[in-house]
C-alpha cells in the first residue's frame, strides 16, 4: 500500500469514485471511473482489460478446429451462441458445410444456450436493484439447461459442443426427451420468474423510463441486440440475414419503442419465450442423417487448410457477434477478429448514465447485459 | 415489585449498596443473553425462512438442523483479524460498532416483557416516561452508523452514511407523530401515559385497530430504521459495496451485522407493544410474555418476506416517501385519535 494521498480536487465539488473491478455490481471486472456530485453521476468512463486472456491471437496460433474453445470462453453464459458465431465464419472458409441435422441441432443448442443466458442476466439484474429471490429461480431453471448440455457433452458452461463440420455427439432420445421435457414446463416457471420482477411497484419505479437510449445514439455506438430492439429497431440477425435453419422456423423478433430500461427487460423476457417456440419447432422438424460432415472427421481436422477471407455474423444473446477470419492456405488462420457485442453495448454506458443517480447507473448497467470475457476477449 | 428488587433482596446480605450494585450486574449479564439468544434466533429463523423461499435448504450441516452454525459463524467472526483501514479516524472508528451494539441493547432493556407470578414485572428500567426513553435509545445507533461511515476514510462508506442521515430525518418525524398519537388517546385513560406497561394496559382493544394508518406509518419507520430492503439504501450492497461498514471486519463488523438483525426484531417488538397489545391476550396472565413473542415473530416474519421479495427503493424515493405520503397520513392519524379520544370518549 502506497501513502494515502489527498484525493484529486475536481474544482467544482465532484468527488472522484472508482466503483469496480472488485465491486459487487459491476459483473465481473468492470470498473468504472465516476464523478460524483452527492448522489448524482455527473461523469462515467468504463474501463476495461482486466479480462483480457488475447483470445484472438492464441486462436491465430491454433489450428481451425482448437479454437472453439477460446469462443467458449468469450460469452461464457451463452457458450453455444459462440460456438455457432466462430463455426458460421471457419466453415464458410474451410468449404465444409455442416449437414442438415447438425444445422438443427446447432439451432436447438444455440436457443437453449441463449435462455441460460438471458436467466443469467435476469437473475444478476435482480441482485442489481437488490431483490435476492428471483435470482435463485433463475438458476434452478438454468441448471436444468445445463442438465441437457451436460448430457450431450459432459459439460455444463464451456461446452465445446459443436466442431467444424458437425457436432461432438448426435442427439439420442434421452437428450430429446429431456429438452422436449423442459419446454413443456419452462414457460410457467418462466411466468413465475416474470411476475415477481413486473408485479413490484418498486421494481417499475426503478426502471420506468431511466437509461433512455434514443434509437440514432444506439445505431451511431454500434449497440445491438436486446439494447438496440428495445430502442425500437427491429434488428436481429437470426431475420436479418439468417443463418443455420432459421428461415425454416416460425418466431417473432421481440420490440419495444418505450426506449427504457423496463424496455430492455421485457425485450429479454419475450426472447426467451420466442426461444422456446424456436426450440418447439426445431426439436419437431430436426431430420435424420450424419451428425458430422465426413470432410471433417476427426483424423483430418487439424489437416484442414482455408484459403481467402471471411467473416459471419450471428445473433448472440448480447446482440452481433462477428467472427472475421483470414486463412493464408496454411493449417492455422492468419488473422482472427472478433467483433464483440457486449464491448459495443458498453460503450454506450457514458450516454446512458449521465447525470443520474448511482442506483440508476446500476440499474442501467445491469440492462447492459455485460459479460466480460466476452468485452475484454 | 420489580425484578431489580427482587434481585436486591437476594442479594441483602452483602449490605445495602453492594446487593443493587449486584442486583445490577446480574441483570444486565440476563439481558445481554437475552438479547445474544434472541438474536442468534432471529438470524437463524432469517436463514431458514430464506432459504424456503428461495427454494433451498439452509444450514444444515453444523449441529441438528443447523442450528449450531451461528454459533460456528461468530466464532468465526471473533477469530478473525480486523483490519484497521489507513487514514481512519481512530477513536470514532472503534466505538461505532460499540455505540450500535450500546443502542440496541439500551433500547430492550426499556421495554415491558410482561410479568410472571414469583417474580413480578419484568421490565429491566421502568420510568414514568420510558416511551421518551425508549425513542431517546433508539436515537442512538444512527448516530453508530453516521460516525462508521465519515471515520473510516471510504468514499462508499461516505456516500452510505449522508443516504442513512437522509433516510433517518423522512421517517423518524413521522414515527414520534404516530407514537403521539397514540400517548393521546392514553392519556384519556391512565394519568401515565408515557408509560410503556399503562400504555399496553390501557389497550382494551390494541391500538392498531383504531390506529390502522399510525400502524402503519410506524411498521414502515421501524422496516426503515432497520435498514435492510427495500429501505437498505444505506448499505446497499450492490452499489456502495457494504455502506458505513464496508472498512468493518471480524467481530466490529459482527456488531454491525447483529445490530440490523436486533434492530428488526427490536422493531417488531416495539410494535406489537405499542399497536398489538403486547402480553396481553386469552387466558394471558402468566404466559403474557409468549404472546409478545408470538406476535413479534409474526411482525419479524413478515418484514423478512418484505425484505426477501422486493428490489430496493431509490433513496430520493424515499425521502418523497417520508416527507410526502407518510408525514402527512400520520398527521390524519393524530387528528383521528384526537377525534375519537375527545369527540367519542374511547
Amino acid at each position: 500500500m502506497t501513502e494515502i494521498t489527498k484525493s484529486k480536487d475536481l474544482g467544482n465539488g465532484w468527488v472522484e469514485l472508482n466503483i469496480g473491478p472488485q465491486h459487487p455490481s459491476t459483473h465481473g471486472v468492470l470498473r468504472l471511473k465516476v464523478k460524483l456530485d452527492g448522489e448524482i453521476i455527473r461523469e462515467v468512463e468504463p474501463v476495461i482489460g482486466y479480462l483480457h486472456r488475447n483470445a484472438e491471437k492464441i486462436c491465430e496460433l491454433d489450428y481451425y478446429c482448437d479454437s472453439l474453445i477460446y469462443f467458449d470462453r468469450m460469452d461464457y453464459v451463452g457458450a453455444m451462441n459462440m460456438e455457432v458465431g466462430y463455426l458460421e465464419a471457419a466453415e464458410k472458409l474451410l468449404g465444409i458445410p455442416p449437414p442438415e441435422r447438425v444445422k438443427w441441432i446447432r439451432v436447438i443448442m444455440a436457443e437453449l444456450s441463449r435462455i441460460a443466458a438471458h436467466l443469467v442476466w435476469a437473475g444478476a439484474f435482480g441482485l442489481d436493484l437488490g431483490m435476492l429471490t428471483p435470482f435463485f429461480y433463475c438458476f434452478i431453471e438454468r441448471e436444468k439447461i445445463l442438465r441437457v448440455f451436460t448430457e450431450t457433452c459432459g459439460s455444463r458452461q464451456e461446452t465445446n459442443y459443436m466442431s467444424i463440420g458437425g457436432v461432438y455427439q448426435d442427439f439420442n432420445d434421452k437428450i430429446v426427451y429431456d429438452i422436449e421435457e423442459f419446454i413443456e414446463q419452462f414457460p410457467a416457471k418462466l411466468e413465475v420468474i416474470f411476475n415477481a420482477y413486473v408485479k413490484n411497484d418498486i421494481f417499475i419505479s426503478r426502471n420506468k423510463g431511466i437509461g433512455i437510449l434514443e434509437p440514432e445514439v444506439a445505431i451511431s455506438y454500434g449497440v445491438t441486440g436486446p439494447m438496440l430492439r428495445a430502442s425500437g429497431i427491429d434488428y436481429d440477425v437470426r431475420k436479418a440475414e439468417p443463418y443455420l435453419v432459421y428461415d425454416k422456423v416460425n418466431f417473432d423478433i421481440p420490440v419495444s419503442y418505450k426506449k427504457d430500461n423496463l424496455a430492455r427487460f421485457l425485450v429479454r423476457f419475450e426472447e426467451m419465450r420466442q426461444s422456446i417456440k424456436i426450440i418447439g419447432q426445431a426439436i419437431k422438424k430436426i431430420p435424420d442423417g450424419p451428425y458430422f460432415n465426413p470432410k471433417a472427421k476427426k483424423s483430418l481436422m487439424i489437416r484442414l487448410r482455408g484459403e481467402g477471407e471471411t467473416y459471419a455474423r450471428t445473433e448472440s444473446p448480447k446482440g452481433e457477434f462477428g467472427v472475421y477470419l483470414v486463412g493464408d492456405g496454411g493449417v492455422k488462420p492468419y488473422r482472427v477478429r472478433v467483433r464483440s457485442p457486449s464491448f459495443k453495448n458498453l460503450s454506450v454506458l457514458p450516454v446512458l448514465a449521465k447525470d443520474v443517480m448511482i442506483a440508476d447507473m446500476v440499474a442501467i448497467s445491469g440492462t447492459i447485459d455485460l459479460v466480460f470475457g466476452e468485452v475484454d476477449r | 415489585m420489580s425484578i431489580l428488587l427482587r434481585l436486591q433482596s437476594l442479594f441483602s446480605i452483602f449490605g445495602h449498596y453492594l446487593s443493587f450494585i449486584l442486583a445490577y450486574l446480574l441483570e444486565t449479564v440476563f439481558m445481554i443473553v437475552f438479547v445474544m439468544v434472541s438474536l442468534v434466533a432471529v438470524i437463524y429463523l432469517f436463514r431458514k425462512y430464506m432459504a424456503r423461499v428461495q427454494l433451498r435448504i439452509g444450514p444444515n450441516r453444523v449441529g441438528k438442523f443447523g442450528l449450531l452454525q451461528l454459533i460456528a459463524d461468530s466464532l468465526k467472526l471473533v477469530g478473525k483479524e480486523s483490519v484497521l483501514p489507513r487514514g481512519r479516524d481512530d477513536m470514532p472508528f472503534r466505538m461505532a460498532p460499540v455505540i450500535i451494539f450500546l443502542g440496541l441493547i439500551m433500547s430492550f432493556a426499556i421495554i415491558p416483557y410482561g410479568s410472571l407470578y414469583w417474580v413480578g414485572s419484568l421490565t429491566i428500567t421502568d420510568s414514568d416516561v420510558s416511551v421518551l426513553l425508549l425513542f431517546a435509545a433508539l436515537a442512538i445507533m444512527p448516530i453508530g452508523e453516521l460516525l462508521a461511515g465519515i471515520s473510516s476514510r471510504n468514499k462508499y462508506a461516505v456516500v452510505g452514511a449522508l443516504r442513512g442521515v437522509a433516510k433517518d430525518i423522512s421517517f423518524e418525524i413521522p414515527m414520534m407523530i404516530s407514537v403521539l398519537a397514540l400517548v393521546m388517546m392514553a392519556s384519556a385513560r391512565t394519568s401515565t401515559p408515557l408509560n410503556l406497561t399503562s400504555l399496553v394496559s390501557v389497550q382494551f382493544i390494541p391500538y392498531g385497530i383504531p390506529q390502522i394508518i399510525g400502524l402503519g406509518v410506524f411498521f414502515i419507520a421501524m422496516v426503515a430504521r432497520a435498514s435492510y430492503s427495500p429501505f437498505d439504501m444505506g448499505e446497499s450492497d450492490s452499489e456502495l459495496v457494504a455502506g458505513h461498514s464496508t472498512e468493518y471486519s471480524g467481530m466490529r463488523f459482527g456488531m454491525f451485522y447483529m445490530g440490523m438483525f436486533g434492530s428488526i426484531f427490536l422493531g417488531s417488538m416495539i410494535v406489537s407493544i405499542l399497536y398489538l397489545g403486547a402480553y396481553n391476550g386469552p387466558f394471558s396472565g402468566d404466559l403474557g410474555f409468549i404472546y409478545l413473542l408470538i406476535k413479534s415473530l409474526i411482525l419479524v416474519i413478515l418484514a423478512f418476506t418484505i425484505w426477501l421479495s422486493v428490489p430496493r427503493i431509490r433513496i430520493d424515493k424515499f425521502v418523497n416517501l417520508g416527507w410526502k405520503y407518510l408525514l402527512p397520513a400520520s398527521v390524519i392519524n393524530l387528528v383521528i385519535a384526537g377525534i375519537l379520544t375527545l369527540g367519542l370518549g374511547l
